[in-house]
């Protein structure tokens, strides 16, 4: 289920970001976007927050710009998303889901290194996205299943930030899940 | 009492990906028991990766473990049938009970509640039973599950509301890997020597994916310095 309001508002300010290779704005927008798919959990939540994280991440790595299929890659990308905020607006879901698949879609279409790098970064965004979803409280397999990835990419990648830190997610005391564990090989 | 150490898919995982899994064997050695991989379980370590050239290997391994006897499908805790039923229930009422902007909230998948269901079944046929698991979230939902609520809470900025209690998970027990480390380590089934191997493999635990705060680490650290 996406709020459609919500969505809309995202994907135009998406849209300025862009043009003012705003990164941290961008950034800022796909973390928004995390708080529906973690609650809806729906393939078009969980694209948007991918698409706008990978929006930032090819932005920011500036020799992409050096590659010849540059220029048309990102009109094209842009173009997806133009179309839906169009569909959207006339209330056309299959059109806009459409519309967000083709973006990756678009990827295949692309040759050599510059694909590879693309295909890299969808899955590197898709893995951060998991991990940001498992740190707002869905399992990890849970989470894996959505994401399209496997529980082991996103335990390494979640080993790797702060998820474990938090105090509330200490449910019992140390010593009594060494008591435990002891007993149990006792 | 029998034993049995229910293994979900993250702890096995957590094993591999620090190249631990021959500490399985070890452990299961002086384990009076038996260690459990269900079906569900099995096809997040061992049937899934199969299929992804960069976990293939990993998956082997896993697999060795089941082939060897090392960890086991239930047999006599229960029918495959019984567990999938339990299962499904256990699905649905935890992927029911949290409520956000109107919404139920899916928390956990079938490998987490295969455990849950694998556990309430073997301490139902008298078996003592402990689920090794380092995921967060299904650890909580036994342990604490209004510290749950209140983390939804705080990441969805929204009101989370709980439409029912998990009472029927206060009495699981739950250990990680991290605890095993531990038991391997003051067990003497640790070959390493030099420097904080204890330190080393808690810390190991935690950047695969075990959900294990440094204070946690330190306290442990603390333990066993005064065993």
């Amino acid at each position: 289920m996406i709020e459609k309001e919500h969505v809309l508002n995202v994907l135009k300010e998406v849209k300025k970001a862009v043009e003012n290779n705003d990164l941290i704005k961008l950034k800022d927008m796909s973390n928004q976007t995390l708080h529906s798919a973690s609650i809806y959990q729906d393939a078009d939540n969980i694209a948007i927050a991918v698409i706008i994280y990978v929006l930032s991440k090819i932005l920011e790595r500036t020799k992409y710009r050096n590659y010849p299929n540059w220029p048309s890659f990102l009109s094209a990308f842009m173009h997806h998303i133009d179309k839906a905020v169009e569909y959207l607006e006339k209330d056309n879901l299959p059109l806009f889901e459409k519309e967000l698949k083709l973006i990756r879609k678009d990827v295949n279409h692309l040759s050599g290194g510059f694909k590879k790098d693309i295909q890299d970064v969808f899955q590197k965004a898709s893995i951060n996205k998991a991990s940001r979803i498992y740190e707002h409280g869905i399992s990890i397999e849970k989470t894996s299943k959505l994401l399209g990835i496997s529980i082991f990419e996103l335990a390494e990648y979640a080993g790797g930030t702060g998820v474990s830190e938090v105090d509330i997610g200490i449910s019992i005391p140390v010593k009594t899940r060494i008591k435990n564990a002891l007993e149990m090989f006792d | 009492m029998e034993k049995r150490l229910i293994f979900d898919s993250s702890s096995i995982i957590n094993f591999s990906m620090n190249g631990l899994t021959d500490l399985f064997v070890k452990l299961k050695n002086i384990f009076n028991g038996k260690f459990i991989m269900t079906s569900e379980v099995k096809y997040e370590t061992i049937d899934r990766p199969l299929q992804i050239k960069k976990f293939e290997l990993a998956a082997l391994k896993i697999k060795k473990l089941l082939d060897d006897g090392i960890f086991e499908p239930p047999s006599k805790e229960c029918s495959q049938l019984e567990i999938k039923n339990e299962t499904a229930k256990i699905l649905n009422y935890a992927n029911n009970s949290l409520t956000a902007r109107g919404e139920f909230i899916h928390l956990i998948d079938r490998g987490e509640a295969s455990c849950i269901a694998m556990d309430i079944m073997c301490r139902k046929a008298g078996i003592k039973s402990v689920i090794v698991i380092d995921e967060r979230t299904t650890r909580m939902l036994g342990e604490k599950p209004e510290n749950l609520r209140k983390l939804l809470e705080s990441k969805l900025h929204t009101s989370v509301e709980m439409k029912h209690d998990f009472e029927f998970m206060k009495d699981i027990t739950f250990i990680r890997s991290s605890e095993l480390v531990y038991i391997a380590w003051r067990k003497n089934l640790i070959e390493l020597k030099g420097g904080d191997v204890l330190d080393a493999l808690l810390y190991a635990t935690k950047f695969k994916g075990n959900s294990i705060s440094r204070q946690e680490i330190e306290e442990i650290k603390r333990i066993g310095r005064a065993s």
